[in-house]
């Protein structure tokens, strides 16, 4: 059946076209600390903001999780409610959703960003050099 | 036989093998996730390879090695969007991130290698579905590279590669503890043996298929 064939191409050739679509719309899936200076956002738009979470910045406040986050540059105090993944901890990488208001971001939902780093509990990575000896 | 050894190794590898201390005894899911995808792209690249040839050739033999890696790419991959979305519930905190980019390009790879495999029951005569299947096997291995380089390209929630990066490659060097790194690679070879052995068993039936085209009076006779 030459027709299912020619349906069959339209439908893979649409999934790629909108595949492309949806991926470069999504050049930004989160925005850095820094970033947020640059960027022009209404009242209450929702955005997506990442970065890593401040050393001893964690502390509970009327039922609120309090933390700063930093890209390293500029830091944002995160206001949170919403639920915690067990993985949040300082230093980690975080991604919050939610909105920014005079400085404050407030935040409802949580991911943590785990980077490529495998550590075992021997403590160490995998370096070239000591094992070519 | 030869399937399940390879299998059962590599789940016990997966099971009994080191992890990240940081993110726990999920973090094994390494094995399961990256080895099955790695050799998702194998399999989709040798249906590319043998689609370019039977498209050339019109050899039955080159369509049954096309279509054996498609089914066997198609569970791999499968089984790392399973593994990779329990991982995310565990490290992430959710099981899938819309509009990330590097999860809806896995998503639309599998969809389109399904399609594929739907692209065999359309037609009777199996001359012309072989054809125009080996159009879908030699576009859809363009996703592999924009699937790869998706977390270059577009800042993601998913982390940048560990082993297959510019990085890495360069200096030798791996942001893995050895035991770790040593365990990824055993199953990475354990899960290509599967896939060979896998993709065995579909060539075979899709070899019957063949015969039963090619030679129907013999068939008839039985």
């Amino acid at each position: 059946m030459k027709k299912n064939f020619i349906i069959v191409l339209l439908g893979i050739g649409l999934i790629i076209y909108a595949s492309t679509i949806i991926a470069s719309r999504n050049t930004i899936y989160y925005y850095t600390t820094s970033e947020t200076e640059n960027i022009e956002i209404t009242t209450n738009e929702r955005i997506k903001l990442g970065g890593f979470v401040v050393e001893d910045s964690v502390s509970q406040e009327d039922g609120f999780t309090v933390f700063t986050i930093t890209d390293g540059n500029k830091d944002i105090e995160i206001v949170f409610d919403g639920f915690i993944p067990e993985l949040f901890q300082e230093n980690m990488g975080v991604i919050l959703d939610g909105v920014l208001d005079s400085d404050i971001f407030f935040a409802d939902d949580m991911l943590v960003k785990h980077d490529n780093e495998y550590v075992s509990s021997d403590g160490e990575t995998y370096d070239v050099k000591s094992y070519s000896k | 036989m030869m399937l399940y050894g390879p299998l059962a190794a590599w789940l016990a590898v997966s099971f009994f093998g080191p992890y990240d201390v940081t993110q726990g005894i999920y973090s094994k899911l390494l094995y399961i996730h990256v080895p099955t995808v790695w050799v998702a792209y194998l399999g989709y690249t040798l249906t590319f390879i043998y689609s370019v040839f039977y498209f050339f050739t019109k050899k039955q033999k080159y369509d049954s090695l096309a279509v054996a890696n498609a089914k066997s790419g198609v569970i791999f991959t499968i089984v790392t969007l399973l593994a990779g979305s329990f991982w995310g519930k565990q490290t992430w905190g959710t099981w899938w991130v819309w509009g990330d980019a590097r999860l809806n390009l896995t998503a639309i790879l599998l969809l389109v290698y399904l399609g594929y495999i739907a692209s065999r029951q359309f037609n009777k005569d199996l001359a012309k579905t072989a054809k125009n299947s080996s159009f879908i096997g030699i576009f859809g291995v363009i996703q592999i590279p924009i699937l790869h380089f998706s977390v270059i390209w577009w800042r993601s929630v998913h982390q940048q590669a560990s082993i297959l990066s510019q990085e890495t490659v360069a200096s030798g060097d791996a942001p893995m503890s050895v035991d770790i790194l040593t365990t990824l690679l055993i199953s990475v070879l354990l899960v290509t043996l599967v896939h060979i052995f896998l993709s065995k068993i579909f060539r075979i039936s899709n070899d019957i298929l063949w015969d039963n085209y090619l030679n129907p009076k013999s068939r008839a006779k039985i």
